[in-house]
């Protein structure tokens, strides 16, 4: 046992072979022209992509996700194969600097995708508050339709961005969004500025 | 964990309609999502296929056969539930994440076990976090439901309690009453100095009071005095009564806290690893001290207050009724505008505060963060920054604060004048009647003393409900621990063996939810005396493994065996005081090294502890310290390094001679040169004990009789070093990398 140790202690360098255990893959710009996005036949999205150096790789699903979801939700997306139990996280397969660098048809099926992912219905109305030990449950009429919501720790969970959204965490882990708390009516505005 | 939801009628209807009459319902769960709205929609999957049913139509039906690769995966602000249909993947449906995550990820599991043909019902005792009557959540780490929880029950379990106390406890309430008493007898006795010495009226009507104290003392000086004496005498007596008061609920506050932190800490020393695990330390402190300390002042302080005050009110009602029926009508008419105005002025109060509260937060936060983060602002050089942001936020606290004190300032004031209104009216017609001789000054003067009485209060209504809704949630925080059971215990008659050291694993399956095992199927037998290293990624299992022989949680299926006996059958004192452990963050507690040292076995002799030392390499440090064995450690004392704490560690887990070791990552956080030492250590003290040893760093295993590889969970490879390294699995994986680690360090390269 004490010899085979030695033996490893020797060698200066990894042999190719062994070189190989520790490759990653690498990510890619994606453009329009090394990547074909397609429906699939489950209604999600295929990938066929074309490495700089030729190879051409086939991804039954692919998925997309926002680098910046908050401030720039259509530039740099990532493409990334789905996360399994497996094999754990899913490795980028490359990255799309601008939607628009894509076709009308490929920016609708990818937004189609970004859209299930990325569930964040505006508030419109805020029709009641109520506390409880630091619990707050809230009324509202959204996008998505009437939501009753709670959330605890408001101070961190109603984030104001500097551009003037508004963003609300609940406790379930939905988000809800205000773009312009001003436009609220008066009743809804009366309810959720003590908090922001 | 409800996995088996009912159908609503409509949905049952249209789930029955299309189903085979053969199919078994399995689970039935469900979903939120569709499109871009919100929906309530049901899952519904049975031992053949799985139903998505929406509003009364199923609308689609998948064949498990055809399935295959569950999966959830969560996105923002909702997850999704996926599998591949005929190999193409497809999405089933879309949920929130709070509410129904933990059900899909078991129903993943369970699809894939239905998918091959499996039939068998996964079941999870993993706790609601949803109150199951209105849905609303649970207070974090608990089952307490603000909304639902019965009252009742929590008052019965409180009485059942305060057994032994409860003389005590009743104290300070009687006494109370008899100040209140006191309180109403005074203005009485004022009545007759008024009515018939300061101000003495020819028709006044005869009191019996007055004849008797005619009778007793001739002289009318001599009876005023009498009656300024007994006055006084009255009021010195109700002083009295109340430092008696304030003394016996000081005792009896006292002794319940004691006796309630006690019982918790007791309690929470008895519970398993598990239940423990699942509260924070931080929460735990929170129950042993805040909590109590509601219930306590609640119970002591503010519940013999609010009885004396419902009595007083009640009494004082009675009697202005009974003193001037007319009058009364002047307190009670402007008694509802007061009592509207006052909880109006508090909830309104109560929302600037609660802005002002926010504010102070944020510039709490904030604070924290430059201030923890001090070196790097200044690496940045970006303090003005930090200087600008600090003072923006102390700005819009301040201004709030002070626009908040102003507004209270003025309002309250005002709304003293309206609350006391009504003895404004008293004060006039009183004087109108009195001159018109239709009332005497000393009634006038008992009624205005009553009127006080109740409007005392009145100011301070609006924070009844609050302090009984807290004292509530304190109290049921407390119970809910009192009343948990253990999870580890020993069984009835527990064996105390004499551990010799071989341990078997017999197809132990693990997890701390039950949904999603940790540990699966892990086989293996180990003789006494061999060192086993257990390696593996991180999160692979390798402490759960360790944590389980400890038995500081129980196994979910399988069973680990040492000496042919189950550990269920040992006793846990018995196993554990043959287990020695070191850990990667030695905890030293407050105290001597000698005392550390033999906290496995507090009668060690200084032989012992000499010898133990020796061992773990650290007799020689110790004795350069210059109060020795006797150096204070801990929190607050003499700072010992990394390396030097581990090895007074390993001296602990060494003084009670254990037949069994475990070294979890003990050697991770010391360089390499304190590393040799304890190796040194270490490779002396496993001499004739069986060892598990985690180890990050593979070198440290150069010992190990045989290395066992996790890898998600599952036994991946078990054998000595060089069986390992030819089979080119997972461990030579790891060796070469950490060989090839060492190699760029070699060659200058950062890594």
């Amino acid at each position: 046992m004490a010899n085979e140790n030695k033996t490893i202690d020797k060698t200066t360098e990894l042999s190719a072979e062994d070189e190989k255990l520790f490759s990653v893959r690498q990510s890619i710009p994606m453009t329009a022209e090394n990547a074909i996005f397609r429906r699939s036949e489950g209604n999600l999205i295929s990938l066929t992509l074309t490495q700089p150096d030729g190879t051409v790789e086939e991804f039954e699903r692919v998925v997309p996700v926002r680098a910046f979801p908050i401030t720039d939700p259509d530039e740099f997306i990532s493409i990334k194969e789905p996360d399994s139990r497996e094999k754990g996280k899913g490795a980028e397969l490359g990255l799309i600097r601008r939607m628009s660098d894509f076709d009308a048809d490929t920016q609708a099926l990818l937004r189609e995708e970004l859209d299930r992912r990325y569930f964040t219905p505006v508030i419109t109305r805020l029709t009641g508050v109520k506390e409880k030990f630091g619990y707050f449950y809230w009324d509202a009429e959204t996008t998505a339709g009437k939501i009753s919501f709670v959330m605890t720790n408001v101070s961190s969970n109603i984030r104001t961005l500097e551009d003037g959204r508004v963003f609300i965490h609940d406790i379930d882990g939905n988000c809800f969004e205000i773009p312009d708390p001003a436009k609220l009516d008066k009743a809804s505005l009366k309810k959720i500025e003590i908090y922001m | 964990m409800k996995l088996l939801f009912d159908l609503p009628t409509r949905d049952e209807q249209a789930f029955l309609a299309v189903c085979a009459e053969d199919e078994k319902r399995m689970y039935c769960v469900p979903y939120d999502f569709e499109g871009e709205r919100r929906v309530s929609g049901f899952m519904v999957i049975t031992d053949k296929r799985i139903y998505r049913i929406l509003e009364g139509e199923v609308l689609d039906v998948w064949s498990l056969s055809e399935m295959s690769d569950f999966s959830v995966e969560t996105f923002y602000g909702a997850c999704g539930f996926y599998a591949k249909v005929r190999g193409n993947s497809t999405l089933l449906c879309r949920f929130i994440s709070g509410r129904n995550l933990p059900r899909y990820s078991v129903l993943q599991n369970a699809c894939d076990e239905l998918a091959t043909g499996k039939v068998r019902v996964v079941s999870s005792n993993e706790p609601e976090r949803f109150c199951p009557k209105c849905g609303r959540p649970f207070v974090v780490h608990t089952k307490i439901c603000p909304f639902c929880q019965s009252k009742k029950e929590i008052y019965k379990k409180l009485w059942g309690m305060t057994r032994g106390l409860r003389l005590m406890m009743l104290f300070p309430l009687v006494v109370a009453m008899i100040g209140m008493v006191i309180r109403f007898v005074v203005p009485a006795v004022q009545k007759i100095a008024i009515n018939y010495y300061i101000y003495p009226q020819d028709n006044a009507a005869p009191s019996a009071v007055v004849e008797t104290l005619r009778s007793l003392v001739g002289d009318v000086g001599m009876q005023f005095i009498v009656i300024v004496i007994c006055i006084v005498t009255l009021d010195l007596f109700h002083r009295a009564l109340g430092v008696v008061q304030s003394r016996l609920a000081a005792v009896s506050g006292n002794r319940f806290t004691r006796m309630l932190r006690a019982l918790l800490f007791e309690k929470i020393q008895m519970l398993s690893m598990a239940s423990i695990q699942n509260k924070s330390t931080g929460d735990l402190m929170g129950r042993i001290n805040n909590d109590v300390a509601v219930v306590q002042n609640f119970i002591t302080n503010l519940l013999p207050t609010y009885f004396a005050q419902l009595f007083s009110f009640v009494m004082a009602l009675g009697l202005l009724v009974w003193l001037s029926p007319v009058m009364c009508l002047f307190i009670f008419i402007p008694l509802p505008i007061a009592v509207f105005c006052i909880v109006k002025f508090w909830s309104f109060m109560q929302k600037r505060n609660v802005r002002a509260w926010i504010l102070d937060q944020r510039t709490n936060r904030g604070l924290q963060d430059v201030l923890n983060g001090i070196r790097v602002v200044k690496a940045y050089g970006n303090e003005e920054k930090a200087i600008d942001e600090f003072e923006y936020n102390t700005a819009k606290q301040s201004r709030q604060e002070e626009s908040n004190a102003k507004l209270f300032d003025t309002l309250f004031p005002i709304l003293g004048f309206v609350v006391h209104f009504g003895s404004y009216l008293i004060m006039m017609f009183g004087n109108v009647w009195l001159y018109q001789g239709s009332l005497d000054l000393g009634t006038l003067n008992q009624f205005n003393s009553y009127a006080g009485i109740v409007y005392e209060p009145l100011m301070q209504i609006t924070a009844i409900p609050r302090n009984i809704s807290a004292f509530i949630t304190s109290l049921s925080k407390i119970l809910e621990i009192l009343e948990e059971e253990p999870e580890v215990s020993d069984i009835e008659l527990p064996l105390d063996i004499r551990i010799e050291g071989d341990v078997e694993i017999k197809h132990v399956t693990f997890g701390y939810d039950s949904y999603n095992p940790v540990l699966k199927d892990i086989n293996v037998s180990i003789k006494q005396g061999e060192m086993i290293g257990v390696v593996g990624h991180s999160g692979c299992g390798k402490t759960t493994l360790i944590n389980l022989i400890m038995r500081l949680y129980d196994v979910t299926e399988g069973e680990i065996v040492i000496d042919d006996v189950n550990i269920k059958d040992i006793s846990q004192n018995a196993l554990r005081s043959q287990i020695g452990v070191v850990l990667q963050e030695t905890h030293l507690f407050s105290g001597s090294i000698r005392d550390n040292i033999r906290y496995a076995k507090p009668h060690a002799t200084s032989e012992e502890i000499i010898a133990a030392a020796r061992m773990a390499n650290a007799h020689d440090f110790i004795m350069s310290l210059p109060e020795g064995y006797n150096t204070m450690v801990g929190e607050k004392g003499y700072s010992l390094s990394g390396g030097e704490r581990q090895r007074i560690a390993i001296a602990r887990a060494l003084i009670h001679d254990p037949r069994i070791l475990i070294l979890d990552e003990a050697t991770a956080a010391l360089d390499t040169e304190t590393e040799k030492l304890i190796q040194d250590a270490i490779t002396k003290v496993t001499k004739g004990r069986t060892t598990f040893a985690i180890a990050h760093r593979l070198s440290t295993l150069r010992n190990a009789d045989k290395l066992l590889v996790l890898d998600h969970g599952r036994l991946a490879e078990f054998g000595t070093h060089t069986e390992l390294l030819e089979k080119k699995g997972i461990y030579y994986k790891l060796v070469m990398a950490q060989h090839r680690a060492t190699l760029a360090k070699q060659a200058g390269v950062e890594v």
